[in-house]
């Protein structure tokens, strides 16, 4: 009821779509760095063995712990939101790409190889293809996570959008406010999630296939 | 060896570039990892931090442990009862892409700030992902496991315990890792929103002219979360080394 009433006259639309550039900035810039980041730890063993522990150690950080420095550094509005997005997302896209390279069929290198592709060609005819269904998976994680950091950096920096409407609802004891929030973000996350997957499903159609 | 070298290499180089960018900067911007070890290290001495995380550490536990003990049989039950999953796989899809930090406002306005704030918020950012592991290795088990013990007069609960749980033992301790990985970041959640424990010496650190203490407390988490995964897959090996080539990962 509530929420239907809040979508109706617009205020929650509206601070919906004010929170999006700082998830799309945010989550493109993880996406921009992780997925070359992910590739070259993938496909090389030394890099690979080397930051990997790194990776793992930073990874192991709660992002919200980074939110005082990261007020030092972008102050308390939209820049901050799209650092917020960037750490929580990065992380997770260096580990989906990293594994999907790892995992390409060593057989189609091989085969890559005997046709005569070298160096840039065979990455990009050969692994970048088969990893595709991970760079999906990549983007799919991104902006999940990208969603949940949003609202995240909403409410721990200026509480701005939907931050701002939840800090508001919960000044006045409105539950119902609160909770119209929260499903809105809900559904929009399941939106985004299940969407890309029917995406991935019109344009990776092979790979489903073999998964079934 | 090799591998040796290559990892103390990739955690030196990395350090290097933070202590020179760092000196670079300044300790307001980026204090340096020598500067965050002269400084924090005096005051983690002092013990006034280490006594706030075992705090934070103690309510992280209880909601934890509340979500490890519901969340295992509950998701048994959801990959092997149809009635189950249809109940609750509606409410794990959206759970799972929701942001705890949203529901932080609406648990204070439920509970207060206090111990069971804390213990819930952590609860609910664990529960469903304990549920998600166990619940897909309850799927995975081979039904011939179960066909012999039915063939011996297993009763259901009998299976439970003699069949099902040996079998779920690697996504057990996945489900632990990855459940505590979620309860420490939401610890940290709850506790930097109504700034008290170990999240409101963050908040505080965050405040001062260096950002020495603030890098230091960062980095105690980090050790915190790397101690919890390796002791977990520890634990694991010790207790069940058979598993060890399919629980890696």
């Amino acid at each position: 009821m509530r929420l239907g009433r809040d979508v109706l006259d617009g205020k929650l639309v509206v601070a919906l779509l004010n929170a999006l550039p700082a998830l799309l900035i945010g989550s493109g810039l993880a996406l921009f760095v992780g997925i070359p980041a992910g590739f070259a730890l993938g496909r090389s063993r030394a890099l690979a063995t080397m930051f990997d522990p790194v990776i793992d150690a930073v990874y192991t950080i709660p992002p919200v712990a980074f939110v005082p420095f990261l007020i030092i550094w972008f102050g308390l509005y939209l820049w901050a939101r799209v650092a917020l997005v960037f750490l929580m997302s990065i992380f997770e896209v260096i580990i989906a790409v990293s594994t999907g390279a790892r995992d390409v069929n060593p057989g189609f290198l091989d085969v890559g190889r005997a046709f005569g592709a070298r160096g840039l060609m065979l990455a990009w005819k050969v692994t970048l293809p088969a990893m595709l269904p991970f760079l999906f998976l990549a983007v799919r994680i991104a902006l999940v996570r990208g969603i949940n950091a949003m609202i995240t950096a909403e409410l721990f920096f200026a509480a701005v959008n939907l931050g701002f409407l939840m800090n508001d609802d919960a000044r006045r004891f409105d539950t119902a406010g609160l909770l119209s929030v929260i499903v809105l973000l809900a559904l929009f996350g399941l939106l985004v999630q299940e969407g890309l997957k029917v995406l991935e499903a019109r344009a990776l159609p092979w790979h489903l296939r073999e998964a079934a | 060896m090799r591998t040796l070298a290559l990892r103390t290499s990739g955690v030196a180089l990395v350090l290097i570039v933070w202590e020179l960018v760092g000196r670079r900067l300044g300790d307001a911007l980026l204090a340096p990892p020598s500067s965050v070890i002269a400084q924090f290290v005096p005051q983690l001495l002092d013990g006034s931090i280490l006594a706030a995380l075992g705090g934070s550490l103690r309510q992280m536990f209880v909601g934890f442990a509340l979500a490890y003990a519901i969340g295992v049989p509950l998701g048994v039950a959801m990959a092997r009862l149809r009635l189950v999953d249809a109940l609750v796989h509606p409410w794990l899809n959206m759970a799972v892409v929701t942001s705890v930090a949203a529901l932080v406002p609406l648990f204070i306005l439920f509970l207060g700030t206090g111990f069971w704030f804390q213990v819930s918020i952590v609860f609910i950012a664990a529960f469903w992902f304990v549920i998600l592991a166990v619940c897909h290795g309850a799927r995975g088990i081979e039904p011939r496991l179960l066909e012999v013990g039915r063939a011996f007069g297993a009763r259901p609960l009998q299976s439970f315990s003699k069949i099902m749980l040996p079998a779920l033992f690697p996504y057990l301790f996945a489900g632990a890792r990855i459940g505590l990985t979620h309860a420490i970041r939401a610890m940290v959640v709850a506790e930097m929103f109504v700034i008290v424990g170990y999240g409101a010496l963050i908040h505080n650190a965050g405040l001062t002219v260096s950002t020495a203490p603030l890098l230091g407390l960062i980095l105690l988490l980090m050790v915190l979360g790397i101690v919890a995964n390796w002791s977990l897959t520890r634990l694991s090996r010790l207790l069940a080394p058979w598993y060890e080539h399919r629980a890696g990962g």
